[in-house]
C-alpha cells in the first residue's frame, strides 16, 4: 500500500504525559492511503485513533509527544509544522466529531466558510462567498445563500455537520480526515452524511481517511481497513478481506458484534468482546488483546509476529484463526 | 432584541428608583437637616422654624415623593453651601469625573487584555506568573496608597508631573494610572481565565485545522469568546471608576464629582450629596444596561434568545 500514496505514515508514536505516567497513546503506527481511496481506522473508544488523526494534523494537545520516521503528504514531509503550516486547511483538511461544538458560536457559518478560503487563496470577498453558496448547495444545504448569515446555533446538527463538510472542502483538499463524523449524529441523519460523504469523496477525487469505532460504518464505506487495538494496528488489509476473511480475534470479535440481515435470528445473543481495554500507561510487551482472547496462549506474552499475506497484514501469533 | 432591551430598560428604572429611596432615607437618618441648615448655636425655636420652613415636619415617605418629583422635572434643588442650583454645579463637575473615569477603565483595559491573553496562552510560565504578581500587587495596595508612590516617583523625584489641580491632561496621568491599576487585576483574571477555557474550545481546534495563522486563531476565533464577559464587567467597572474617584479625586485634588461628594460630605450639604449620589447610582444602572445590550450584541446566542 505504498508507491503512489498520498498519505505515507510510517512508525507513528504518540506519547502523553499523565500524572500516572506517560500514556503510549499511539504505539508505533505504519499505513499509506492511496489517491481517491477511503481508509477507515477503526476500533473502541481510547484505541489511539483519534490521536493518530490529531498527530497527523499536528493538531495533539500540548501535553503530547509526537514521533514518527516518516510523515509525509505527496512527498512533502508534514512533520515539519512549517510545511503542515502551508498545507493544512488547504491540501489536508479535517472534520470533527462534534458539530455541535466545533463552530465558532461569535460568527456566521459564511463567515467561518469563506475564511480559509480567502486565507489560503488570497480570493475576494466574493468569490468566497459564490464558493460557499455553490459548496452549502452540494452539501445539501437548501437557501445556502440565506444560511451564510445564520450563526450556528441556529443550525441542527445534522446542518451543521453538513456546514463543517463543506468547510473541509473550501479549498479543494486533496486528503480529507473526518473523525467519527456521524457519531454525534440521530441515526438517519448518519446515513445521509455518510452517504454524502461517499458521494463526494468518489465525484471530487479526494482520499478519504474515516475514523470510527462503527463496523457497520466501515462495511459500507471503506476501501481499506485499519482495525487499531490498544495503540497498535491489529490488523490491516483490503476491506473485502478483512470483512470476508479477517486474520485477527479482535477483528472477528467485533464483526461477530453486529448483526447480519439474514444471518441473525431474532433472539439470538450477538457477540461480544470480554472485559475492556488494557491501560495505555507504562511499557507493553506480548499481545495486547491476549487477556481478552478466547485463543490467547503463553506465547501471546511475547513478541508478535507481524504476518503478510499480500497487503493483508496481521498481529498474530496463529496464522489463521482456528 | 427590542424586547429584550425594553425588558432590561424597565429593570434598570426599577433598579435606579430603588436606589433614590434608600439613599434617601439612609442621608436622612444620617443627620437633620434642619440643624445643618440653622448652622451652629441655632436655637431650638429657629430649628423648628427652618422645620417648618422646609417642609421637614412632614411624613418622610412625602418629602420623598416630593424630591422626586422635584428631580423628574429636572430640579436637583439648592446647594447648602454654595447657594447655587445643584444641578449648575453636578454639570460643571461631571466633564472631569468622566474623564478620569474613561481614562481609567481605558488604561485598565490596556494592560489587562494582552496580559490576560499572554498569561493564558504561556500558563504556568513565568509570563503567567509574572501577569499573576502585577495582578496580586495591583488588588493588594491600596489604590490611595498606589497615588501616593505616583506622587513621590513622577512628581517629586522626577518632576514630570504636577501634584495637583485639573488644569492640564497632565494632571490625569497620575490619578487614571491609580484608578485603572486598581481595577485592572479583575480584568486580568477575567481575560485569563476566559482565554484559557476558550483556548481548549472545539472551535478552536477548528480553526486550526483550517491552516488559519496562529494570530487569526488567538484574536478572532479566541479573544472575541473570551471578552464577552469583559464587555458588561467594563460598563460595571466604569460605574465602580465614577463612584470611587471619590479617594482619587481628593489625593489629587482634581475637580471632579468624587471630590464634590466628598466636599458635600465634610459640609453636610445634603442636596448635593443626594444628587451626587443619584447621579452615579444612575449612570452605574444605565452602564450595566449598557453592557447587557453590549454582551447581546456580540453573542447571538443572547440576542436571539
Amino acid at each position: 500500500m505504498s508507491g503512489g500514496a498520498i498519505l505515507d505514515v510510517r512508525h507513528l508514536k504518540v506519547d502523553l504525559a499523565t500524572e500516572r505516567g506517560t500514556l503510549h497513546a499511539v504505539r508505533d503506527i505504519s499505513f499509506s492511503v492511496e489517491p481517491g481511496r477511503t481508509l477507515c481506522i477503526v476500533g473502541e473508544s481510547g484505541c489511539g485513533k483519534s490521536m493518530t488523526s490529531l498527530a497527523i494534523m499536528d493538531l495533539l494537545p500540548k501535553s503530547a509527544r509526537r514521533t514518527a520516521e516518516t510523515l509525509s503528504f505527496r512527498g512533502e514531509d508534514i512533520g515539519s509544522p512549517k510545511v503542515m503550516g502551508r498545507l493544512r486547511g488547504d491540501r489536508i483538511a479535517m472534520i470533527f466529531q462534534e458539530p455541535m461544538t466545533a463552530l465558532n458560536p461569535a460568527y456566521t457559518i459564511g463567515d467561518q466558510l469563506c475564511e480559509a478560503y480567502r486565507h489560503h487563496r488570497k480570493a475576494s470577498a466574493r468569490e468566497a462567498r459564490e464558493k460557499a453558496i455553490a459548496l452549502l448547495e452540494r452539501v445539501g444545504i437548501a437557501s445556502a445563500g440565506d444560511r451564510l448569515g445564520q450563526f450556528p446555533h441556529q443550525l441542527s446538527g445534522g446542518l451543521r455537520q453538513r456546514v463543517m463538510i463543506a468547510m473541509a472542502l473550501m479549498c479543494g483538499p486533496s486528503l480529507l480526515i473526518a473523525d467519527e463524523p456521524t457519531t454525534a449524529l440521530d441515526v438517519t441523519i448518519q446515513a445521509q452524511i455518510l452517504r454524502l460523504l461517499a458521494e463526494l469523496q468518489e465525484e471530487l477525487g479526494i482520499a478519504l481517511v474515516l475514523i470510527t469505532h462503527d463496523l457497520g460504518i466501515v462495511a459500507r464505506i471503506a476501501d481499506d481497513v485499519a482495525v487499531m487495538y490498544a495503540g497498535q494496528i491489529v490488523e490491516q488489509g483490503k476491506a473485502g478481506d478483512i470483512f470476508g476473511d479477517p486474520h485477527h480475534p479482535y477483528t472477528r470479535g467485533l464483526i461477530d458484534c453486529i448483526p447480519q440481515p439474514g444471518k441473525t435470528r431474532p433472539g439470538e445473543r450477538l457477540g461480544t468482546i470480554a472485559n475492556t481495554v488494557p491501560s495505555l500507561v507504562g511499557e507493553m510487551r506480548g499481545c495486547a488483546f491476549r487477556d481478552r482472547c478466547p485463543h490467547a496462549r503463553p506465547v501471546c506474552a511475547e513478541d508478535v509476529p507481524e504476518r503478510r499475506a499480500g497487503d493483508h497484514m496481521w498481529r498474530c501469533v496463529l496464522e489463521a484463526l482456528p | 432584541m427590542l424586547r429584550f432591551a425594553t425588558r432590561r430598560l424597565a429593570l434598570a428604572l426599577l433598579v435606579a428608583l430603588t436606589v433614590s429611596a434608600i439613599s434617601f432615607f439612609l442621608l436622612r437618618l444620617s443627620g437633620d437637616i434642619a440643624i445643618a441648615l440653622a448652622g451652629e448655636g441655632a436655637r431650638d425655636i429657629d430649628i423648628e422654624a427652618i422645620r417648618a420652613q422646609y417642609g421637614l415636619d412632614r411624613p418622610l415617605l412625602f418629602q420623598y415623593g416630593e424630591w422626586l418629583l422635584q428631580v423628574l422635572g429636572g430640579d436637583l434643588g439648592t446647594s447648602l453651601f454654595f447657594r447655587t442650583s445643584v444641578g449648575a454645579l453636578v454639570l460643571d463637575k461631571l466633564p472631569v469625573t468622566l474623564i478620569l473615569g474613561i481614562s481609567s477603565l481605558l488604561f485598565a483595559l490596556l494592560i489587562s487584555i494582552p496580559l490576560g491573553v499572554l498569561a493564558a496562552i504561556y500558563r504556568n510560565t513565568w509570563i503567567d506568573r509574572l501577569a499573576l504578581s502585577i495582578a496580586v500587587v495591583g488588588q493588594a495596595l491600596p489604590n490611595f496608597f498606589f497615588a501616593l508612590i505616583l506622587v513621590m516617583i513622577f512628581s517629586i523625584g522626577l518632576r514630570w508631573l504636577p501634584v495637583s489641580g485639573s488644569g492640564s491632561w497632565q494632571n490625569f496621568v497620575m490619578p487614571t494610572i491609580a484608578l485603572g491599576y486598581y481595577v485592572a487585576p479583575a480584568f486580568m483574571r477575567l481575560v485569563r481565565a476566559g482565554m484559557v477555557e476558550v483556548l481548549s474550545a472545539d472551535y478552536i481546534r477548528t480553526a486550526r485545522a483550517k491552516g488559519l495563522s496562529r494570530r487569526s486563531v488567538i484574536v478572532k476565533h479566541a479573544l472575541r469568546n473570551a471578552v464577552v464577559p469583559v464587555v458588561s464587567l467594563s460598563a460595571v467597572q466604569l460605574g465602580y471608576l465614577l463612584g470611587g474617584s471619590v479617594v482619587i479625586e481628593t489625593i489629587f485634588a482634581l475637580d471632579g464629582l468624587g471630590f464634590l461628594a466628598y466636599e458635600s460630605i465634610t459640609q453636610k450639604d445634603f442636596p448635593v450629596t443626594q444628587a451626587v449620589v443619584m447621579l452615579l447610582s444612575v449612570f452605574y444602572v444605565l452602564l450595566t444596561f449598557v453592557g447587557d445590550l453590549v454582551n447581546a450584541w456580540l453573542d447571538p446566542r443572547i440576542r436571539v434568545a
